[in-house]
């Protein structure tokens, strides 16, 4: 008496297709559980005895002999409970098991079909490989019923699933759930709101159009935090593809609920206390996503730059350029979207008032060096556009801005989005130096860049990215050729702060 | 005598320094000050290049050089038959507490001292406190009364320090009036304080003291934002402006 069922195990944001195979077999009484499973996936043994026996299916005094192929992969995590439990079921009912059916869930003792992480990825990596039909816990049908072309069973408890199984009680398909087309989103944070800080404004409004990267240097009180919150506001909504990736990734984390479909931008901002694993992804196994990920599509704002841990703003390079973190282990190597717009606040100095006009600095100047210093030059030379943040007056706090909206400012980022991928198929900050030959040349405005480039030793990267920054001013202008201005702009933000005169 | 002040000063506190430094020594002074950067690297470099002696006391080992940056300037300073100084036995590191005694030995050694310029609780401070305890003649160099890096010079003058325009106010309380270097009634630009060319307007509106970031210059001129930005840029890069943390300032230009 054999019998076999499907399931999927993640690695990173892809599925492995897993065949669960069970031998109902005369002697000794025993139950073995093979094909390299973890502590967690060993623990299923004592979940799936109680929840076959308290579903009234019986638990056979036989042995038992449950195998887990590919055995050569490692398993981890509590999602086979259900698969097990189907497959020794069906295995001593002598059934044979539904084709091209996949089973997803962590078994309660009673029996109740419980949560699983990752089950969007899961399902999406079923259905590319030919699964027509997933049963997972009732928690994760709306994430599961996103992916088209799959049906979706979840009915409560193991006892449901046999006898959908055996035709006795049907449980019905799942209907997928898109959420209605994105509408104006209620912003919380609102560039109405923000005094002055016109080239805190101008910066932001450049970084959602292209992509860049941010730095926001200035006192404690200026604003940073609340700057930086306005970004996700004068972005576009995601699109349905990126809401899917973004999606995916709090699938793995066991983030999505009942509506697992968001249109708005994640927005992030990790405590400078984040450990490197929890910043760009690690941890146990081959690890999981980490806040970039999470970021992924949307705004990461680290505060207090200079006090994140060395090694964590040190990972963030990869990704910076890439938009992917890989994370390689002994065990294999995962990989995880990091798609991201950095927005990086600093205080000018360890005091925090330096340049204010105040309140006076009091750190002696070596520490302003030091503490200047300790922002890698690497990392830095990523943020494209650094704009320093002053304290609005006080007495502008008690009346109106009379500034202009976000919603003001995304129509123009979205006019400028749409130029550049109608032009070239990605935002400005994600062209290739070959790209940039191609769809932003410079004209006239070459020899400016490099006589600059010389002059401040700018690194080639630094060039690249200073291009990449006037491209996007000339499509906020809505110029086809990039002009001199344009160029001088950008390279004005990459000298405009923790760079000395020379 | 001695010609102290900011580590962080601003241009023109810079150009003071350069100057006082150049003319004294010209004048056959030993100009004393502490190798610090800023006014006191000015100071050194003035002396230095009009061909005088200068003298830099230091709050380390003579042997160690802090702040390394001015390594060549010290090397300059003994080659050119100038000297260093140090309380402190060689090879002691640069210390918190040592240089306010190191401020002590200047004063010491100096006839006068002259503040150039000094925030509120600036070092220079100490320095010109230790001249009066010791019976040295005090001078301070005005600035800008929006500046907080001349507050304490300003403190001094209010106090009763002798006011320095130029070298011959200093010469003229060292005894040595005889030796005119500058007539206190020619305009500032025998200071080397001229007003650049202008061929921007924005130069117009940029201070060489206060630095006004490219927000306040847009507002002032009604302009945007990123045309600021840019017009301030390509000063900038020919050599025009300068940044001074947030802002910029129109640098000084030298006959």
């Amino acid at each position: 008496m054999v019998a076999s069922v499907l399931t999927c195990l993640l690695r990173g944001l892809e599925g492995v297709l897993v065949e669960v195979q069970v031998d109902v077999a005369p002697g000794h009484v025993a139950f073995n559980l093979v094909g390299l499973g973890d502590a967690s996936v060993k623990e299923a043994r004592e979940r799936v005895r109680s929840a076959l026996r308290n579903s009234g299916l019986g638990f056979p005094l036989r042995r038992l002999t449950v195998n887990l192929a590919p055995a050569e992969l490692r398993k981890e995590g509590s999602g086979f409970d259900l698969p097990v439990a189907v497959a020794i079921a069906l295995a001593v009912a002598e059934k044979r098991p539904p084709p091209r059916t996949a089973f997803i869930g962590e078994l309660a003792l009673d029996g109740a079909v419980r949560h699983a992480d990752g089950v969007l990825v899961a399902a999406r990596a079923l259905r590319a490989q030919g699964v027509e039909a997933l049963f997972v816990s009732p928690a994760d049908a709306a994430e599961a019923a996103l992916v088209k072309g799959l049906r979706v069973h979840a009915p409560a408890d193991l006892a449901g699933v046999m006898a959908h199984l055996a035709g006795t009680a049907e449980a019905p398909a799942v209907a997928g759930l898109l959420p209605s087309a994105p509408l104006e989103p209620p912003l919380e944070d609102d560039l109405a709101e923000v005094h002055g800080q016109e080239a805190a404004r101008r910066a932001l409004e450049l970084s959602a159009a292209g992509g860049h990267h941010l730095l926001l240097s200035g006192p404690p009180g200026a604003g940073k935090t609340m700057l930086a919150r306005c970004l996700p506001g004068i972005l576009p909504p995601l699109t349905l593809d990126e809401a899917l990736e973004v999606a995916q990734v709090r699938s793995i984390l066991g983030e999505l609920g009942a509506s697992p479909l968001s249109w708005e931008r994640p927005f992030r901002a990790p405590h400078h206390s984040v450990s490197t694993a929890g910043l760009v992804g690690g941890g146990n196994g081959l690890g999981r996503p980490g806040e970039i990920s999470r970021a992924h599509h949307g705004v990461l704002f680290l505060d207090e730059l200079a006090e994140f841990q060395g090694p964590a703003l040190q990972a963030l390079r990869q990704p910076l350029e890439s938009g992917r973190v890989v994370i390689t282990r002994s065990r294999g190597t995962v990989s995880y979207p990091a798609r991201f717009t950095l927005v990086a606040a600093t205080n000018p100095c360890p005091c925090g008032w330096l340049g204010d006009d105040r309140r006076a600095c009091r750190c002696p100047p070596g520490a302003v060096d030091r503490y200047q210093r300790s922002l890698s030059g690497p990392l830095l030379d990523r943020l494209d556009l650094r704009v320093a943040v002053s304290r609005p007056p006080l007495e502008a706090l008690s009346t109106g801005s009379g500034a202009e909206s976000s919603a003001a400012v995304r129509a123009r980022v979205m006019t400028a989005r749409h130029r550049q991928l109608h032009r070239q198929e990605c935002l400005n900050a994600h062209l290739k130096p070959a790209g940039l030959r191609r769809h932003a040349p410079l004209g006239a405005g070459r020899r400016l860049l490099e006589r600059w480039a010389e002059e401040r030793g700018l690194t080639a990267r630094g060039f690249h990215r200073a291009w990449r920054v006037a491209r996007t001013a000339a499509d906020l202008d809505g110029a086809e050729t990039i002009q001199e201005a344009h160029l001088l702009e950008a390279l004005g933000y990459r000298l405009a702060v923790h760079e000395r005169a020379a | 005598m001695a010609v102290v002040g900011s580590r962080r000063p601003t241009p023109y506190g810079e150009a003071v320094a350069e100057r006082l430094g150049a003319d004294l020594a010209a004048a056959g002074v030993v100009v004393v000050s502490g190798l610090a950067r800023g006014i006191d690297a000015a100071a050194h470099r003035g002396a230095l290049d009009a061909g005088g002696v200068t003298v830099a006391v230091l709050g380390t080992g003579v042997d160690v050089v802090y702040p390394a940056e001015n390594a060549g300037l010290a090397a300059e300073i003994v080659g050119r038959g100038g000297a260093l100084v140090s309380e402190f036995a060689d090879g002691t590191p640069p210390r918190r507490g040592h240089f306010p005694k190191r401020n002590w030995t200047m004063a010491a050694i100096s006839e006068l001292v002259v503040v150039v310029e000094a925030a509120e609780g600036s070092g220079a401070l100490i320095t010109a406190e230790a001249a009066l305890a010791l019976g040295r003649e005090v001078m301070a160099v005005p600035g800008s009364v929006f500046s907080p890096q001349s507050v304490g010079a300003h403190q001094l003058l209010r106090d009763g320090a002798g006011l320095v325009q130029n070298a011959r106010d200093v010469l003229a309380v060292l005894g040595r009036g005889q030796e005119v270097l500058d007539d206190p009634l020619l305009p500032p630009s025998r200071l080397g304080l001229a007003a650049p060319v202008r061929r921007d307007g924005l130069l117009g509106h940029l201070s060489e003291t206060l630095p006004v970031t490219a927000a306040e210059l847009a507002r002032k001129l009604g302009l945007g934002f990123a045309e600021a930005l840019a017009r301030l840029t390509a000063l900038e890069l020919e050599g025009s402006v300068l940044r001074r943390g947030e802002g910029y300032v129109r640098k000084l230009r030298r006959e």
